[in-house]
């Protein structure tokens, strides 16, 4: 099968399930035979990788030119995957001739009869706090969050240093070793270019400094208020401050080993249907839930909805002259017979986000009764944003993503943008907090506790809101941002976002392996 | 001048000798700051430049290069002048370059406002990377007051002096030019600029900029990149600078070429660049050019284009497809404001129809209603509150014009009226059903002018009609002559006759608006009409018909409707299922019906094929010798033309005027074919202005007075019971005694009474100083400022106590006397307590500059009578006035006189709150100062003839007028040219008064706060006469005729450019003997206070009554659509309210109650960490949803669309997610049952 050009070799890497580095698919494609060294490619590239990086596609030259052909692979078969791992929906396939033994297309593929065992299935939530929500909106309320955060937090990083309270800190002699641990307050630059770090913990405020000539100076551009935070260094001679010498951040531990399903079972991880919306992407959707019909889906046992299942009303201003449904109820009705098309044995996990009518502070509940009514076809699970699913032993942490927005603003472009997604996420299970920053763009409704604390290591972390698509590992967690089903609007044309619409990304419970269908 | 103009000059300035020598007296005696009188005089633009510089010899200069070149070329002449040292006695180039720039920007804002002082903070020289010297001229915030050109120019200036003095060209470094292309678009999303430019545009400028442009940090944002570069001190957007950059050099480019052009010294090659747009690397030059051009553009109305658009498809073919008609601009709705009504929609049928004129009390973006109006709109508008408007402007200040047609309601008993007299208005408006009509709006033809606003077609009126008939050949001398004649106000007959006569086109009296009623609905009323009857009502009125008859119609929904959109007044009958229609002969003519006599018996003639034998039974009383009257349709629906059946605006038929034209016997004009949407904007002003809270006297005793800041309080009060009471440290200067080198607070030494010195000193090293030159302090030693203020003890009760004796005052003699905390001047010097005393006496306090203010919204007049100004003849004469307008000498009230330019109309609360202020300074005199009273008065008649400071916010000059009446509106009315002259127009701004020798007396720059714009709003000069040719060209665009020609009102029709009608405009006369007279106008009003005193937004309570008063009133108003209202409540002021309050709570800063202090997120431990106070949220619960039971009713209420009624839902349920437990739901009581 020829591949012409950049877009053809980028459209079959990620079929496979595969993002690229630029330069890898620039050298893929000025190989004499791109063809053969992408096939090469595939074979040689290491299980564990996930982006294609220009070192594999120079070893995969490097072997190309030596040996002069390249033999047929199958790189579903490789990883374990006995599914091609892309439907184009109308097209033909587009993968090698090994992976079309199972037609995908919609017209090639007659549906199936999905036969489930309901006894193998288990779905569990935590930290669902919808009808729980006991704040009234008091001063005290705000207080005990934050105090809650430090608490829970505090107590991954207490075991890690010889902390002291911050009032304790002041009183110790200069050039004293010191340590704490404590919510960042304030983050500033000082004249000379270091960088001032204000913690707080429960007795005050205490200032570190780094120097900028240090090391991890670096690591004062991730740093989000509210964030907690270990710190360790030396007083200075008034005792008013102390230099950094380390900084610890609650963080996934590198040995993680996450949990997997005893048996081969998959799900799907979508968000950002926006039923509703003028751009809401009808075709793709359709052809979405009639793959899951077919037997290349026999094992999508699980759906799983990271919010913005409507388009919403006055969610920005003039929004109604955009919208294709203006009823807000009538969207959640068109949005539930969407849903209607899907198997009636998928189970259904459903968190709100921004877009859907629930408050916009975080946590917010799930949908009301009036709504769920409305969506009671395949009586999903509707469960607060964030909340932790746990399914056939693998726990999946599902949050919308508004934090996302911050993340990316915050931090330096190689850390945290809008094309790698899964890089902001990676940020936040770094944090163990899926919105640390109080006072800029996200919400926060006080609760008696930090529902927003990432109290247990997840095995899968899954987020939406951004509309792109993008997945990776983080210390073996796996990082899921789900595309959309929205084509771009023109806000995002305004400001240049080109969105990843009708993408299902879907896991393997069983090894983590995602593979990402393509309906649009 | 003429003579009589130079005679009234001089009786002011007279009078302004007069009181500066009382001043000068009272301030070599009292302790004042300063022992003479702060405000310079300028009897010029050149003297105002040099007094608001305090630069010498800069106003000789003006003069003299004034009459041979533009201010702009005497700007740089002056530049070369500061270069060589001609002019301003500076020694170092840095001096030379600020001295040139400031004078620049003075001499191109004609000395008024305070950007040349507060808008430019210094300049300095410093050293390029190459070690070449280079200018960095330093800007501030309030240089947006001098507007793009004269900004563009003070750059220009100081490369031009940069250059002179022999300075290098500033290079830019590359991060710094990057920072500018940052921080401009920072800034534009922080504050918003009028242009943006590119971020190419601005490196572009950046990069060619021979000096650096520089600034304080305005906003608290900073930019991301480029921050901490050596030669910028901030990370913040300098707002100085932006606009300098964006809104100067970029939009002006063009402008400032014209000059550097002439300069051999300075070279801006690149500026052609800049304005061809071909800065970019490659092409694309068009695109930016034209947005450049768009930007430019963006300030005028969106109409414009559209409506320029229409008139020239009108002019493409010679038979138009429809009328001419404006577009219609929703732009005066947006953001509506609850309590504030809407009164007409965009060009909606009933709204106000445009008239144009210009009213005695009109002009200078004002609108002129009819008073029965304002009362009928409930009070909503009153004389001087501002409206937004579709056009010709955006906005508008209201004056009561009762020569132009009232409103027409329909009240509940189905009369349909035209109220044409305001008590008419009062007495029936508790029984209107319905506003069919606002009636006319006067709009002059110099609005359009100053607008640029194409003309709009007019409405068909007595001034243009009376042109047409003279024009069809009538005598209209003769008519006007006769006195049986009313040519105005004729006779429904009179006016069929002269229409027949003379072939002209029927009286705008008995023209309806035809032009708003479809063919279909003409027709059905024409059919109706023939079906009709007359009736003589036997009440004996002859309702103008030569006889008592009146036009009788069945009932009939769609006639009724049909009447009353075309605004005829009539009588609806349901339950007698009749119509009765007055003056009915002209319209039964324009309907193509004929009048025929039959006898009244009905037997004499062969009965009328309608089977109206009926109508002798139904009139008994009818003398059955009198003939009856039949009418006869002269046409079917079929004889309608194609043409007419099709001609509309906005739909085809839309429009019965050309079908009433072809049937009528006589030629019948549109009547209303513009009406102008616009709704509210501010209501009018008119208050003492005081500081909150209220100061009597600038006197500082920090915290011991409480809250009130009460100084008898603080003579009171002790810390502690050791302390001894009144003893108070606050910041003050230190003064030193030259004489006896006693060191003091105050402004004479208590030992010798001698005049004290600052007492300056190192803070360092502690050392005394002396001011340099320019005024400034400065430690050589430890190169730092120096200050004299100091922390110091004071005794306020012996100072309180002394201060009482001194002016033989008790302290029962008012009832509380209020000080300030602390000082925030430069030297911290404190004003004397006696003045305090005084003014608490009698009940007035100062703005900061220890001054006396009351302010009032603007309304300009141009002629006015005795009678409505409560003072007499005589007086007038004692003014100067002693002809009325007509040049009849003047004997009586009523008769009108041209007003003067610098003579001022105080509304009552001024004149009150004057007469008490020159009570004070009567008394200021006799007890503190020991001189005679000056004023005298024992009622406000006194008062007039008295000259008072006029003032506008952002400026830096008073202007000198004279108080000639009173008037019971809530505004102050002065000539254009006074508000003009403060830089003022009258589209619903405000300014201030105040008396003249309460500002000689008692300003002093002294107490003026030591930031940015401090000096504004201060009279650091005063103009003591008006000169057309400098005051804001805004007001040579106000047209001064008596009669617009019938040329111009054709012109209207053809939606031309104001420009090409020739009218003549204020501009024509500048420069002549007439100058400052001649104002003439076209329409009179009874008086220059009709209507409510006071806008009903003043007098209702709550905002929630306010707004249903507003939504009330949208329900009655024809040309309102209530609903659309509701809705932009909702969505414009609720929604936003709602939504900004709950995203503010849920991420809201926090503060402690105690200190004040702020707290980006609550402190973990949960009280103050400055004072361990307690600390609480700053935005609660009840903030957040105070709206939303209210929107959540109105939505309801008001039948809004279910989006708005969702959006609502949604949010209420936010709002109980977030302020209710889940688990403890408030019960209602069905919980208990």
């Amino acid at each position: 099968m020829p591949l012409e050009g950049h877009a053809r070799i980028v459209s079959e890497l990620t079929s496979r399930g595969y993002n690229a580095e630029r330069e890898a698919v620039t050298q893929l494609a000025a190989a004499d035979d791109p063809d053969a060294a992408l096939e090469h490619l595939l074979d040689e590239i290491p299980d564990d990788a996930l982006v294609v990086r220009s070192e594999h596609v120079e070893a995969a030259l490097n072997a190309v030119s030596s040996s002069g052909s390249s033999p047929p692979t199958e790189s579903a078969a490789d990883r374990g995957d006995p599914t091609p791992s892309v439907s184009t929906g109308t097209d033909a396939p587009v993968s090698g001739d090994s992976a079309t033994h199972a037609p995908v297309e919609t017209e090639g593929s007659e549906p199936i009869e999905r036969t489930v065992d309901a006894d193998l299935r288990s779905l569990e939530i935590e930290g669902d706090m919808t009808g729980q929500s006991t704040g009234t909106g008091e001063y005290e309320d705000f207080v005990s969050v934050f105090r809650d955060r430090l608490e829970r937090l505090g107590s991954k990083l207490r075991g890690r240093v010889n902390h002291r309270p911050a009032s304790a800190i002041q009183d110790m002699p200069g050039g004293s070793e010191v340590a704490m641990v404590g919510l960042v307050n304030d983050i500033r630059s000082t004249a000379s270019g270091h960088w001032l770090i204000e913690l707080e913990d429960a007795t005050g405020t205490f200032p570190w400094l780094v120097m900028k000539d240090r090391d991890y100076v670096d690591l004062v551009d991730e740093l989000l208020c509210d964030e907690a935070l270990a710190m360790e260094g030396t007083l200075a001679d008034d005792s008013g401050i102390a230099f950094v010498d380390s900084m610890y951040f609650p963080d996934v531990p590198r040995t993680y080993e996450p949990s997997t399903a005893d048996r081969h079972v998959q799900a799907a991880l979508i968000s950002d249907v926006h039923v509703g919306s003028e751009e809401f992407m009808e075709d793709a959707w359709n052809r979405f839930a009639d793959w899951l019909h077919t037997e290349q889906a026999r094992n999508v046992e699980y759906l799983l909805l990271a919010g913005d299942m409507v388009e919403g009303v006055g969610v920005y201003p003039d929004q109604d002259e955009e919208l294709d449904i203006i009823d807000i109820y009538e969207q959640y009705e068109a949005f539930s017979e969407h849903l209607k098309k899907v198997p009636g044995d998928l189970e259904i996990v459903m968190i709100p986000g921004n877009h859907d009518a629930v408050r916009l502070a975080e946590p917010q509940p799930g949908f009301d009764e009036e709504l769920r009514e409305i969506m009671s076809a395949h009586d999903p699970e509707i469960v607060s944003n964030p909340s932790t699913v746990t399914v056939e032993g693998v726990s999946v942490l599902m949050y919308h993503g508004v934090s996302l927005d911050e993340v990316i603003a915050e931090l330096p472009e190689e850390k945290a943008s809008y094309d790698d997604p899964h890089k902001a996420m990676y940020q936040l299970l770094k944090k163990r907090h899926v919105a640390p920053q109080f006072g800029g763009h996200t919400r926060l409704a006080p609760e008696e506790k930090d529902y927003l604390v990432i109290d247990e290591v997840p095995d899968i972390f899954h987020t939406g809101h951004v509309h792109k698509l993008g997945f990776g590992k983080y210390h073996n967690v796996l990082a899921i941002n789900s595309g959309c089903w929205q084509a771009q609007t023109d806000f995002q044309k305004s400001v240049n976002i080109d969105p990843d619409a009708g993408y299902a990304p879907i896991v393997d419970l069983d090894t983590l392996d995602v593979t990402v269908q393509k309906f649009s | 001048m003429r003579e009589e103009d130079e005679q009234y000059f001089q009786t002011l300035e007279s009078r302004l000798d007069e009181a500066f020598d009382v001043a000068e007296t009272a301030k070599q005696r009292g302790g004042d700051p300063k022992p003479e009188v702060e405000i310079p005089t300028a009897r010029d633009m050149a003297d105002r430049v040099e007094n608001i510089l305090g630069i010498d010899g800069v106003a000789e200069r003006v003069r003299e290069l004034e009459g041979e070149m533009s201010r702009e070329e005497a700007a740089l002449e002056l530049a070369e002048d500061f270069a060589e040292g001609r002019v301003g006695d500076y020694e170092t180039k840095a001096g030379k370059v600020e001295g040139a720039v400031r004078t620049a920007v003075a001499l191109l804002t004609e000395g008024v406002v305070a950007a040349p002082i507060e808008g430019i903070d210094k300049v300095e020289i410093l050293e390029n990377d190459d070690g070449t010297e280079f200018v960095n001229v330093y800007y501030a915030g309030p240089i947006r007051s001098a507007g793009g050109t004269a900004q563009a120019l003070s750059v220009l200036v100081a490369d031009y002096t940069r250059a002179l003095v022999g300075i290098d060209q500033f290079k830019a470094r590359d991060e710094e030019i990057e920072r500018y292309a940052e921080e401009i678009a920072l800034y534009d999303k922080e504050t918003g600029l009028q242009y943006t430019p590119k971020d190419k545009e601005t490196k572009f400028i950046a990069k060619h900029m021979p000096i650096m442009l520089d600034g304080e940090a305005t906003g608290d944002e900073e930019v991301s990149g480029f921050r901490d570069l050596e030669r910028v001190d901030t990370n913040s957007a300098r707002g100085g600078m932006c606009l300098v950059m964006a809104e100067g050099i970029a939009l002006k480019a063009p402008k400032i070429q014209r000059y550097t052009r002439n300069l051999d010294e300075v070279d801006w090659p690149w500026l052609q660049d800049l304005i061809d747009g071909t800065y970019y690397d490659d092409a694309g030059d068009e695109e930016s050019e034209d947005e450049a051009d768009d930007a430019d553009e963006e300030s005028a109305d969106d109409g414009d284009d559209a409506a320029a658009e229409d008139a020239d498809d009108g002019t493409e073919s010679d038979e138009p497809q429809g009328p001419p008609r404006v577009d219609k601009s929703k732009k005066f709705l947006r953001d509506l404001i609850a309590g504030r009504p809407v009164f007409s929609h965009p060009c909606a049928e009933g709204g106000f129809r445009l008239r144009y004129g210009r009213a005695r009390n009109h002009g200078f973006a004002t609108a002129g209603v009819h008073p029965a109006a304002m009362h009928l709109v409930d009070d909503f508008l009153a004389t001087g509150t501002q409206i937004k408007t579709e056009r010709p402007g955006k906005a508008a200040g209201v004056v009561p014009v009762d020569s132009i047609e009232g409103p027409t309601v329909k009240l509940a008993n189905g009369d349909v009226r035209r109220i044409d007299d305001p008590e008419d208005a009062l007495e029936i408006r508790n029984g209107v059903e319905k506003i069919l009509d606002l009636g006319e709006y006067l709009v002059n033809y110099g609005e359009f002018v100053e607008n640029n606003h194409p003309l709009a077609p007019a409405s068909y009126t007595y001034e243009w009609w009376v042109q047409d008939l003279e024009a069809a050949g009538a005598d209209v001398q003769a008519l006007e002559d006769d006195p049986r004649i009313d040519l105005e106000f004729p006779d429904p007959e009179e006016a069929v006759e002269w229409a027949v006569e003379y072939d002209a086109p029927l009286h705008p009296e008995y023209t309806y608006l035809w032009h708003d009623i479809s063919v279909d609905a003409f027709c059905n009323l024409a059919a109706a009409v023939a079906e009709g009857r007359i009736e003589q009502d036997g009440d004996g009125s002859v309702n103008g018909n030569g006889d008592d008859s009146i036009l009788v119609l069945e009932h009939d929904d769609a006639v009724a409707d049909a009447l009353e959109t075309i605004v005829l007044e009539h009588r609806q009958r349901e339950g007698e299922d009749r119509i009765e229609i007055d003056d009915w002969r002209p319209f039964v003519r324009t309907v193509g019906c004929e009048p025929r006599q039959a006898v009244a018996d009905g037997a004499a003639l062969e009965p009328d094929p309608d089977g109206r034998g009926e109508e002798p039974e139904r009139e008994p009383d009818t003398d059955p010798e009198e003939p009856t009257v039949e009418l006869e349709r002269t046409w079917t629906d079929d004889d309608l033309s194609e043409r007419a059946r099709t001609w509309g605006h906005e739909a085809e038929g839309d429009n019965a005027i050309e079908a009433v034209n072809e049937v009528a016997p006589f030629e019948v004009r549109e009547r209303s074919p513009t009406r102008i949407g616009n709704r509210m904007g501010r209501p009018e002003k008119s208050e003492s202005r005081d500081l909150s809270p209220a100061v009597h006297t600038l006197f500082p005793i920090g915290e011991a007075g409480g809250t009130q800041r009460n100084v008898a309080d603080a003579a009171k009060h002790a810390e502690t019971m050791q302390d001894t009471p009144g003893i108070v440290e606050v910041q003050v200067g230190r003064q030193r005694c030259p004489d006896c080198d006693t060191e003091t607070f105050k402004n004479r030494c208590p030992d010798c009474n001698a005049r004290t010195e600052p007492d300056y000193r190192c803070p360092d090293c502690d050392e005394r100083l002396e001011p340099d030159d320019a005024g400034r302090v400065e430690c050589d030693r430890c190169e730092v400022e120096g200050t004299c203020v100091e922390p110091r003890e004071i005794d306020v009760n012996e100072e309180f106590r002394s201060a009482l004796e001194s002016v033989g005052e008790r302290e029962n003699a008012f009832e509380i006397l209020k000080g300030v905390k602390g000082l925030s001047s430069t030297n911290k010097v404190p004003e004397p307590i006696e003045k305090g005393i005084l003014r608490a006496k009698h009940d007035v306090s100062t703005f900061k500059d220890g001054t006396v203010r009351y302010d009032m919204t603007d309304l300009p007049v141009t002629a006015v009578r005795a009678s409505e100004l409560d003072v007499d003849v005589g007086q007038l004469q004692a003014l100067g006035y002693d002809a009325d307008i007509h040049g009849e000498p003047l004997t009586h009230e009523d008769q009108l006189i041209e007003l003067k330019v610098q003579d001022i109309v105080l509304s009552d609360g001024a004149a009150e709150h004057m007469i008490k202020t020159a009570d004070f300074i009567d008394d200021l005199l006799e007890q503190y100062y020991g001189l005679e009273p000056f004023y005298k008065i024992d009622d406000r008649q006194d008062l007039v003839g008295e000259l008072v400071f006029g003032m506008a916010p952002h400026t830096s000059a008073a202007t000198v007028g004279r108080v000639i009446g009173f008037t019971s509106a809530a505004v102050g009315y002065a000539h254009p040219y006074f508000h003009a002259a403060k830089r003022r127009n009258c589209d619903g701004d405000e300014d201030c008064v105040m008396l003249l020798l309460d500002g000689l007396l008692n300003f002093s720059k002294s107490f003026l706060p030591d930031q940015r714009g401090g000096k504004m709003d201060a009279p650091l000069v005063m103009s003591s006469r008006i000169d057309p040719s400098e005051i804001d060209d805004e007001a040579h665009n106000m047209d001064i005729v008596r009669q617009y020609p019938r040329e111009f009102y054709e012109a209207t029709r053809e939606q031309a450019d104001p420009e090409e009608v020739d009218i003549q405009i204020a501009e024509d006369t500048l420069g002549t003997d007439g100058e400052y007279t001649g104002f003439e106008h076209t329409h009179d009003t009874t008086d220059i206070a009709m209507g409510p005193d006071l806008s009903a937004y003043k007098t209702l309570g709550s905002m929630m009554e306010k707004m249903d008063a507003q939504l009330e009133l949208s329900r009655k108003l024809e040309a309102v659509d209530e609903t659309d209202v509701a809705e932009r409540v909702i969505e414009y002021h609720f929604l936003p309210d709602l939504i900004g309050n709950l995203r503010a709570f849920s991420r809201q800063e926090t503060r402690c109650l105690d200190c004040g202090e702020k707290f980006r997120r609550m402190p973990l431990t949960g009280e103050c960490r400055e004072c361990g106070g307690q600390v609480n949220l700053t935005v609660h619960q009840g903030s957040v949803n105070k709206y939303m039971q209210t929107a959540i009713q109105v939505a309801e209420e008001y039948d809004c669309r279910d989006y708005t009624k969702q959006r609502l839902e949604v949010l209420e349920r936010s709002l109980e997610s977030i302020f209710e437990n889940d688990k403890n739901k408030q019960s209602g009581i069905e919980d208990f049952m």
